[in-house]
């Protein structure tokens, strides 16, 4: 049986969610669930301010390595899980545009890939070296986590 | 004696004002002794290597860690989870 296959993507073009979606996307699939970071041009939410546009930047041959972490540990907890997407696009990204994608299929939709989904983001989020620096009408700053990873 | 490659990221990188360098360093030393002579060569993030994350190899490592020859170092700030903003 040929096993179900994982992409992980750091890159500086578009997103195409439809050819995301078509790789993952088996004879035995049912259900995809794809979550997508986008750049947000009004934050009310904590601090309010207004995003002119985001500068991404990655340790690439890291964050891949990473990416395919979160996939293994996707795997290890949702068995039903068939196909995963991790992309992260670098580069400077203007409001409204997708920024990170998180992609799962399964058979069928109660198998857990929501959940898988929703743990990938999470995790991408904790462990992969991705920064972005948010440039508005205030100046300029880098965001930054406060998740220290583990080495266990 | 052997040479790793440190690189920096996001706020450690515009603070140091460059992406790599090149350094001849002790057989022997641990990543806490890196950063001691890392925070010699570059005042300007002394405080931001407080709580810098590094990266051996491409997996993170903590002080304690030895640097085998030839590695490959990252330092950069924690991944960007939103939680706190630092202004630049």
């Amino acid at each position: 049986m040929i096993p179900y296959p994982t992409y992980t993507f750091i890159t500086e073009d578009p997103i195409d969610m439809n050819a995301i979606t078509a790789q993952i996307t088996s004879p035995t699939t049912g259900a995809v669930v794809v979550f997508t970071g986008v750049v947000r041009a009004v934050t009310s939410r904590g601090d309010p301010r207004e995003t002119s546009y985001l500068e991404y930047e990655a340790y690439a041959p890291m964050a891949d390595a990473k990416m395919r972490q979160v996939a293994d540990e996707i795997r290890a907890r949702w068995s039903e899980v068939e196909g995963i997407v991790i992309l992260q696009r670098v580069g400077r990204l203007d409001p409204g545009t997708p920024t990170t994608v998180i992609a799962c299929s399964a058979a069928h939709r109660d198998s857990g890939v929501f959940e898988a989904a929703r743990y990938g983001i999470e995790r991408l989020k904790e462990i992969v070296p991705v920064w972005k620096k948010e440039v508005g009408p205030q100046g300029q700053v880098w965001v930054e986590g406060n998740h220290l990873p583990t080495t266990e | 004696m052997s040479t790793c490659t440190v690189l920096f990221f996001a706020t450690l990188k515009d603070r140091t004002g460059t992406r790599q360098v090149t350094l001849e360093i002790p057989d022997g030393l641990t990543v806490g002794g890196l950063k001691t002579i890392i925070r010699d060569k570059f005042p300007a993030i002394t405080t931001a290597l407080a709580h810098a994350l590094i990266a051996v190899n491409r997996e993170y490592a903590i002080d304690d860690d030895p640097i085998p020859a030839e590695a490959e170092i990252a330092l950069f700030p924690p991944v960007s989870g939103g939680s706190w903003r630092l202004y630049i």
